[in-house]
């Protein structure tokens, strides 16, 4: 593919000189966001490879709370369940803040370990199940906290790799080309300028000989 | 003249911004892990005046290798230099707590090389994968981290 040349007005050293300046800029930013890019997409795929960990362990652990939701309601019956589940509603705390990603700030959750859980049922009326219950939700809880912050990077790590690739595409394919294919333009019109220069001056020798 | 042209100069723009994005994120002051894990929250503020948050389990891992003293030598977050164009990564460590977390997590020896640690792309995605929060990129214009 041909490369386009920038509109330089005036074919002179000050601008090949800024020309080159540019180039060398250009070259450096481009490693930069080529390292950024690689960057991000070692930590998206990691992100990716956790998440469907994640998941899958989520998946176990429901179906372990559920299994042992329907023994405990078996055992006790729904509407005793529902009686002694009435009083376990608690409110969660979950520590939101930040990280950062190679310039992309990702979500970051934690949810507080209650100290001294009290469950809020009795110990005495209910059985170990409902115990295993409440043990196994606990998990699914920390579980859904910890899926929700992965999905959330992966997301964000996405739309930013394809932002960044499109500044390494511009860079790559589109400025550092031309402004290279621009020095070779300016470097060829001084070239044919000494040319001319020198017939210019041969042509003026042989006139001042004839005379 | 060629600055002039309004798309290049967009361009020039954006090329800017990427410089700043990069390194925007980078903790002000470095907090010692013991320090951090007296915090409730434990955070660092960053040079952009975001809040970077530490995760817990991450920090009581990091102290269940390292001894009482070693925690309040450890500054946090570790810095991971990236040099422009290199397909390594440099741990920045300052003493040799960070050579010891490093070793630890790799279950290998390790020579640091002008108080740096050289970490190649696999062993990096593992200490990324154990140390999420505790360690920050930074990025280097230069080719050598």
């Amino acid at each position: 593919m041909p490369q386009q040349v920038l509109k330089v007005v005036r074919p002179t050293k000050i601008e090949l000189i800024k020309l080159r300046r540019r180039l060398s800029l250009a070259s450096r930013i481009q490693k930069i966001v080529k390292d950024r890019v690689s960057i991000l997409i070692l930590e998206f795929l990691q992100i990716a490879k956790q998440t469907v960990e994640i998941k899958s362990q989520l998946l176990a652990e429901f179906l372990g709370t559920y299994k042992a939701l329907s023994i405990a309601a078996g055992y006790h019956g729904y509407i005793a369940l529902e009686k002694e589940l009435i009083a376990t509603e608690r409110d969660l705390e979950i520590a939101a803040g930040l990280r950062n990603v190679g310039g992309v700030r990702i979500p970051a959750f934690e949810l507080k370990e209650a100290q001294g859980v009290v469950r809020g049922y009795s110990l005495v009326d209910t059985s170990s199940w409902l115990d295993q219950t409440a043990q196994l939700s606990g998990k699914c809880l920390e579980t859904i906290v910890e899926l929700a912050e992965l999905q959330r990077g992966l997301e964000l790590l996405g739309r930013e790799i394809s932002r960044t690739k499109r500044i390494l595409n511009a860079l790559e394919y589109l400025i550092i080309p031309s402004l290279q294919a621009t020095i070779k333009y300016l470097y060829m019109k001084f070239e044919e300028r000494d040319r001319e220069e020198k017939s210019r001056l041969k042509r003026v020798k042989v006139l001042l000989e004839q005379k | 003249m060629v600055s002039e042209l309004p798309y290049e100069r967009m361009l020039q723009e954006c090329l800017k911004g990427e410089f700043r994005v990069v390194n925007a994120h980078l903790p002000g002051k470095q907090k010692t892990l013991s320090d951090l894990l007296d915090e409730e929250y434990p955070h660092v503020l960053c040079r952009d005046g975001s809040t970077h948050l530490f995760k817990r389990k991450e920090l009581k891992y990091l102290a269940s290798l390292l001894s009482a003293d070693e925690q309040k030598a450890l500054l946090l977050p570790m810095l991971l230099g990236v040099g422009a164009g290199q397909g390594e990564v440099a741990v920045i460590c300052l003493g040799e707590v960070e050579e010891k977390v490093i070793a630890k997590i790799l279950d290998m020896s390790i020579t640091p090389r002008q108080r740096k640690i050289v970490l190649y792309r696999p062993q990096l995605a593992l200490v990324r994968k154990l140390l999420r929060t505790s360690t920050q990129y930074l990025f280097s214009p230069k080719s050598e981290v």
